[in-house]
């Protein structure tokens, strides 16, 4: 099963093409990620507008240069699968429209993929985890932990009642004047820098729930920042390492209450897997390895260009949803809010639609069997795959176009 | 020549087919709509093509209103035909929503100017300027109400457009009325495809035309002193 896969929800316009094998296995067949970080710095973050601009500009030949490292042609596909939210609405109406307008083309099914969904599934792209599993899902515009039971079945059992994670981790980056993203600058700053410095609070620390607080640890670190004004390099190396470490500390104690709640109530995780962009991030990635060790569950990292936001996952998320038999009308939603437990889940007996739109109350009337049936309209014809355990094949590296 | 056009950039949502070739007219739809264009225009799209019994191998090209209009519905037509364009492996070609609602004027009477507005809010609008024979005399740009009037005063005005009506209604007591006022939401699609079919330029890539930036400023707050 061969998918093209569109990402367009936030600041990289995104292509891949991913085949899914009859026993589940993966192989990415390309994966072509332009980053729109340049247009962005400047603004210290990113600009819905500018960002949607840079899609619609840019989305048609990184589909083409993926199409082209895959060696395929959209006639050879099984699916056209695109991000249709949760992000800014401009970029995602971008991505899901051109998979649209290549799914009418050449009469594929069409798969709406949840960002999240695909973040949550990339785990089964590189390493084939079964089910169920842990993840923690953490990038600059979302904070979760998610019970994956299966495709379409998750429960949030944790996540942030303020800023994100990555979000954090940027405006700190703009706080001490690093720059955009803030990432990989507040990481690189705490590196050389002293952990123990400053005394920040580790917020929610020690409660039952599995929650993420992180707008206090901003304001503290503002409060210390502004104590030792004006600031030298290594006050601003410093500030960065007890910012890292007071998030390093929340994570590993949300996780464990994660990872509590969810034996509580889905028995055994086969992993903890982490995903989104903040998974990137060494130390992170060094106390989720000391975490899984201690708590002996297994511990999946994809690799960080497949924590980032990519297509691979798209397509691989687009391939597992085919496989149950999910697809999606050509006049599915674009979505800036989509909470991952609204996903579909399949269904053994899918509802059949009649293939009308009906668009502020004038119904148009579209053509059966164009829209009607088959690729347009009911699941029957997305394919009724069972999916299998899988073991992974080794993932090309994603290349980067300038 | 086929075309296939498509506009999504004001308040509808529009398809046409249109064969040079065959003298039994265009088929076209198009549904008004100040929102849902995404959700609308690919079934549209669906629809308009098995009426018209084209295939996507068939057409020789794609035209788009590229705008002004609103932004969101900018992008989702120019995507969608960006999209078809490179999966169905034929060129896409972008016209102003400007020219796209002058031509049906022009096309009955062009002796006389034209004056093509759309509402850009904050009694500003996206204005272009036709002369006799339908030759551009203001270009496509922003204008507050009162320079749009000072730049269609001086001669005999039809004016075009969401706007023409605040344009009428602005006009200076004075001046020799406009010769007509047509307040269409939308361009005529089966005009966007006559334009299309007569276009030569094809190799000009389909962008949007916004005529404003993003309004985004650099954020220097909040940043603590470096020594």
């Amino acid at each position: 099963m061969l998918v093209l896969g569109i990402e367009t929800t936030c600041d990289e316009t995104a292509a891949a093409v991913v085949e899914r094998h009859d026993d589940g296995r993966a192989t990415i067949r390309s994966n072509v990620v332009l980053s729109q970080i340049a247009e962005h710095a400047a603004f210290g973050g990113v600009v819905p507008e500018i960002a949607a601009r840079a899609h619609v500009e840019a989305l048609d030949r990184i589909i083409a240069a993926a199409m082209a490292d895959a060696g395929r042609e959209f006639g050879a596909l099984d699916g056209v699968a695109a991000a249709a939210g949760p992000g800014l609405i401009g970029g995602v109406i971008v991505g899901l429209i051109t998979a649209k307008a290549i799914a009418l083309v050449h009469q594929k099914p069409l798969i709406a993929v949840n960002h999240l969904e695909a973040h949550a599934l990339t785990a089964r792209l590189t390493d084939g985890t079964p089910f169920p599993y842990c993840v923690f899902l953490a990038s600059g515009g979302h904070t979760q932990i998610v019970a994956v039971r299966g495709v379409g079945d998750y429960v949030r059992l944790g996540t942030t009642r303020d800023d994100a994670i990555g979000e954090a981790f940027d405006k700190t980056a703009k706080l001490l004047g690093l720059g955009y993203p803030g990432g990989p600058r507040v990481e690189q700053e705490a590196a050389r820098g002293d952990a123990s410095r400053f005394m920040l609070p580790r917020p929610m620390l020690g409660r039952p729930d599995a929650d993420f607080s992180l707008s206090g640890l901003k304001t503290a670190l503002r409060l210390e920042a502004e104590k030792v004004a004006p600031l030298t390099d290594q006050d601003v190396a410093d500030l960065s390492a007890s910012f890292q470490l007071a998030v390093v500390e929340m994570v590993v104690d949300r996780l464990q209450q994660g990872l509590r709640i969810f034996r509580q109530r889905f028995g055994a995780p086969s992993a903890l897997v982490a995903a989104g962009g903040v998974a990137a991030n060494q130390a992170i990635r060094e106390a989720l390895r000391k975490l899984a060790l201690q708590d002996q569950v297994a511990l999946v990292v994809p690799p960080p260009s497949l924590c980032t936001d990519n297509a691979a996952m798209i397509a691989w998320a687009g391939a597992e949803r085919l496989a149950h038999g999910l697809c999606d009308k050509l006049d599915t939603s674009p979505r800036a809010r989509w909470p991952l437990e609204q996903v579909d889940k399949p269904r053994p007996d899918p509802p059949s639609h009649d293939g009308r739109l009906i668009a502020h109350g004038v119904a148009l009337s579209t053509p059966s069997p164009l829209v009607g049936e088959g690729w347009g309209g009911g699941s029957s014809r997305c394919g009724t795959e069972v999916p299998s355990g899988s073991t992974p094949t080794p993932t090309p590296a994603p290349s980067v176009v300038a | 020549m086929r075309v296939l056009a498509i506009d999504t950039a004001l308040e509808a949502c529009s398809a046409a087919i249109l064969d040079t070739d065959r003298t039994d007219g265009a088929t076209s739809r198009s549904v008004p709509m100040t929102r849902g264009h995404a959700e609308a225009l690919m079934p549209l799209i669906a629809a308009v093509m098995a009426e018209a019994r084209m295939e996507f191998a068939d057409l020789d090209r794609v035209a788009v209103t590229i705008g002004p209009g609103s932004f969101t519905g900018l992008r989702v037509g120019v995507a969608a035909a960006r999209g078809i364009a490179l999966a169905a492996g034929k060129p896409a070609i972008g016209l102003t929503t400007l020219a796209a609602l002058a031509a049906p004027v022009l096309e009955a009477d062009d002796g006389n100017a034209v004056l093509a507005v759309i509402n850009a809010r904050h009694d500003r609008v996206y204005m272009q300027l036709f002369g006799p024979g339908g030759r551009s005399l203001v270009p496509p740009r922003v204008a507050s109400t009162r320079d749009a009037i000072r730049a269609a005063v001086a001669r005999p005005t039809r004016i075009v457009g969401n706007a023409a009506q605040l344009i009428e209604d602005a006009w200076p007591d004075g001046e020799p009325r406009p010769l007509m006022v047509s307040a269409v939401s939308a361009p005529d699609i089966v005009s966007v495809a006559r334009l299309g079919a007569a276009s030569a330029d094809l190799t000009a890539p389909v962008k949007p035309l916004y005529l404003g930036d993003a309004d985004a400023h650099p954020q220097e707050a909040g940043i603590v002193p470096r020594r």
